[in-house]
């Protein structure tokens, strides 16, 4: 993992130490909500419908247990004993006082944290695979590259008042878990024929009410030129991105707008200009930031196989859960465990503090001190020794940890909505919360296979439900909550926009709805092998759509 | 408006301190008699006769709005005494990457100017993109600039103008000073 220097640590500080004049100049009646609002935002302090909410970035969702143990202590001190953990790889604390926020800062602080950048019009925290580092399928390890960014684009003086916000994604697999295609910066890191590594660059991915997928402008791009080649993208953005419409100025717009080809002739001739400049990285820089996310020296434990063929034969939710939640790691005697924060019933993402603690306690002990935000809103143990699997499982167990529903239909993204959101239109944690419920019996789980229901409770996507199989978009009607269902959206390298069914379907009927769609997936498919989105992708629309709107003619 | 801000209202500012502005601003050169520095907009002094524009006794700036282009100028750079680029808003930042093309890519020696709607915490990152002066309006800012309270960092994780590098450090960072 990355570690602070003594860099870092005097820069969060003076950060720490400037908001906290500002927030004693806000309580004192000095400054106005109104001169606030740009300051508080660039720390990360929304207000929300009923509270002021804090954003806390976690860099590429890599944790340490001590940082996590510190996120439990914040929720316990200073909120009402729990975090939400979202779509963008963060945790939203709902309730702090405004009067805490300098302290809570400085809690962060303390662990190498911050809340810098969750928020304005600049460079976002940028987010990775949330198995990178241990995934067997990897070719390197984006976080290095994702820490760089992270570097280069706090504070940035040219950047800090784009037209709109900017997310970049890294990923250093060909499976994309991180979504890079729905980014406005996704990039691919790979090998090329003589084995170095590079960038296949994408720009103007999103989602929002204009839901685009990405285009790649460049398939290779040198290691070294990484900071060069970004600061030419975001430039001829920054110079040419719409500011006259503020739904219109995401990059995604400038790049359909202006036309692939023309973008990207600007982009090659701006970066022909600055590509031998001092953000050319040295090799050696790169290495040492490379070095902070070694692979950690795991022991052999190779007596974890048989340990868990006797254990899983002797409890199937055990099996069950090791089926589902635990993907091949690198070293074969080890495993990469995904922990759902999507209890049956639950709230998608929310972690309590003793949940908190309990995973951070896990952590140190079985998974070499890391933990991972996932932007499925789960969290993820990226080293555990398969001979530790039981013991895990156990504790997990001990406090509603241990749902085995990695990828499968209960393990719903949903925004947090009208519960708490001021932009939202509709509920969306009530509307996750009752398919949960109705989906929840685990061999139905497991007979339905992966399905990604993603839930977002107004047009801005939070819940990225373009990309849901099963996407679920809340909008308000005549004063009523109405949902709307589109089908076949993914964000993994095969990125497509879900389509819309047609029309939307009220609060009472929207679990039915779903269900149909489930049911006649279930009719259609080929054999249990054929996903959901596989057999969409074969049949199209029209037998789920025929499901939803024809039933009466279906029945006689 | 406080009592500092309103003493400095209207005076330029740079890294000395704030000092009377010898430019004035006007939309043509026919109504500025005979003053002796002038600021026009980019359209007016893009039309001016090139013997007028390279008169040395006179110092004609260019004003630049943040959706104008800054192309036209730059064969042209080494005749331009100064170019200021407006902010008519704060949260507008094409500026920024105009400052730093006119100054680092094209080395532009004469004077940069940010004009306009100025928040004190924007000061540091536009003298490091290459402004060397400021025209604010916001009283706050003028207010902290009096002052000498720029909120600038203890370090940078950008190159830029002010700055320099620390051996063994990161390429990419620098710190404070010149």
């Amino acid at each position: 993992m990355y570690r602070y220097d003594e860099f870092d640590h005097a820069f969060v500080s003076a950060r720490v130490e400037q908001f906290k004049d500002q927030v004693e100049r806000r309580l004192a009646g000095e400054l106005t909500e109104e001169q606030f609002r740009p300051l508080r935002l660039m720390n990360g302090v929304y207000l929300q419908l009923h509270a002021y909410m804090l954003r806390v970035a976690i860099p590429y969702g890599t944790l340490s247990g001590r940082q996590m143990h510190k996120l439990a202590h914040i929720a316990r001190r200073y909120d009402r004993g729990y975090g939400h953990f979202t779509t963008r790889q963060n945790i939203q604390y709902n309730w702090p006082a405004l009067s805490d926020m300098p302290a809570v800062l400085d809690e962060l602080a303390s662990v190498e944290m911050h809340a810098l950048q969750t928020s304005g019009n600049c460079i976002r925290n940028v987010t990775a695979d949330h198995f990178a580092g241990a995934a067997a399928d990897e070719v390197a390890d984006p976080r290095p590259y994702a820490e760089i960014l992270r570097q280069w684009s706090s504070m940035h003086p040219e950047f800090s008042y784009l037209p709109r916000k900017f997310k970049i994604a890294v990923t250093g697999a060909d499976r994309d878990r991180a979504a890079i295609q729905v980014h406005d910066i996704g990039l691919h890191l790979k090998k090329n024929e003589a084995g170095e590594l590079g960038f296949a660059v994408y720009i103007g991915g999103g989602q929002g009410r204009t839901p685009m997928v990405a285009k790649k402008i460049r398939d290779f791009l040198p290691i070294e030129d990484l900071l060069t080649y970004t600061t030419a993208i975001v430039r001829v953005y920054n110079l040419h991105g719409r500011r006259d419409n503020k739904y219109k100025a995401r990059i995604k717009i400038l790049v359909h707008e202006t036309g692939t080809e023309e973008i990207t002739r600007q982009v090659e001739a701006e970066w022909q200009a600055i590509k031998d400049t001092d953000l050319k990285m040295p090799q050696q820089d790169v290495d040492a930031i490379d070095n902070y996310f070694r692979m950690p020296n795991l022991p052999q434990r190779p007596e974890g196989w048989s340990q868990l063929a006797i254990s899983r034969k002797a409890d199937p939710s055990f099996a069950r859960w090791v089926d589902q939640n635990v993907t091949p790691h690198k070293n074969p005697d080890y495993g990469v465990v995904t922990i759902s924060l999507k209890p049956i019933g639950g709230i998608p993402g929310d972690a309590t503090d003793a949940q908190m603690d309990l995973v951070a306690d896990i952590a140190e002990k079985f998974s070499n001190d890391e933990i991972r935000v996932s932007h499925e809103q789960n969290l993820v143990l990226p080293h555990v020794a398969i001979a530790d699997l039981r013991i895990v499982y156990d504790l997990l167990l001990t406090d509603g940890l241990a749902t085995a529903n990695a990828g499968l239909i209960t393990d719903i993204i949903a925004c947090p909505g009208l519960d708490y959101c001021a932009l939202a239109n509709a509920r969306s944690i009530p509307v996750a919360q009752r398919i949960s419920e109705r989906f929840g019996q685990p061999e139905r789980q497991a007979d339905i296979g992966e399905l990604k229901i993603k839930i977002s409770g107004c047009i801005n996507a939070c819940g990225h439900h373009h990309v849901g199989h099963i996407g679920i978009l809340g909008v308000e009607k005549k004063g009523e909550e109405l949902y709307q269902i589109s089908l076949g959206g993914s964000g993994d390298e095969i990125c497509t926009i879900g389509d819309i069914t047609g029309r939307g379907f009220s609060s009472e009927e929207i679990v039915d709805a779903v269900e149909t769609i489930v049911d006649r997936y279930l009719q259609v498919r080929t054999d249990k092998e054929e996903n959901f989105l596989a057999t969409y992708r074969r049949l199209g629309a029209a037998p789920f759509k025929d499901a939803l709107y024809n039933e009466t003619a279906n029945a006689a | 408006m406080s009592d500092i801000s309103e003493s400095v209202a209207g005076e330029l500012w740079g890294r000395e301190g704030f000092r009377e502005d010898p430019y004035i601003a006007a939309e043509t050169l026919e109504e500025t008699g005979d003053a002796p520095a002038v600021i026009l907009p980019l359209a007016a002094w893009l039309g001016l006769d090139e013997s007028i524009r390279n008169n040395t006794n006179r110092k004609i700036g260019v004003s630049v709005a943040p959706g104008e282009s800054i192309d036209p100028l730059l064969p042209l750079l080494d005749t331009i005494p100064l170019i200021a680029l407006q902010f008519p808003a704060f949260n507008d930042g094409r500026s920024y990457s105009k400052a730093d093309i006119l100054k680092n890519q094209h080395q532009f020696k004469g004077e940069l100017r940010a004009v306009g709607d100025v928040l004190i915490d924007q000061v540091a990152y536009m003298l490091r993109t290459g402004f060397d002066t400021m025209k604010v309006t916001h009283a706050v800012t003028l207010t902290r600039l009096a002052e000498h309270n720029l909120h600038d960092a203890p370090g940078y994780y950008q190159p830029g103008r002010g700055s320099h590098t620390v051996p063994g450090a990161y390429s990419w960072r620098r710190v404070p000073g010149a």
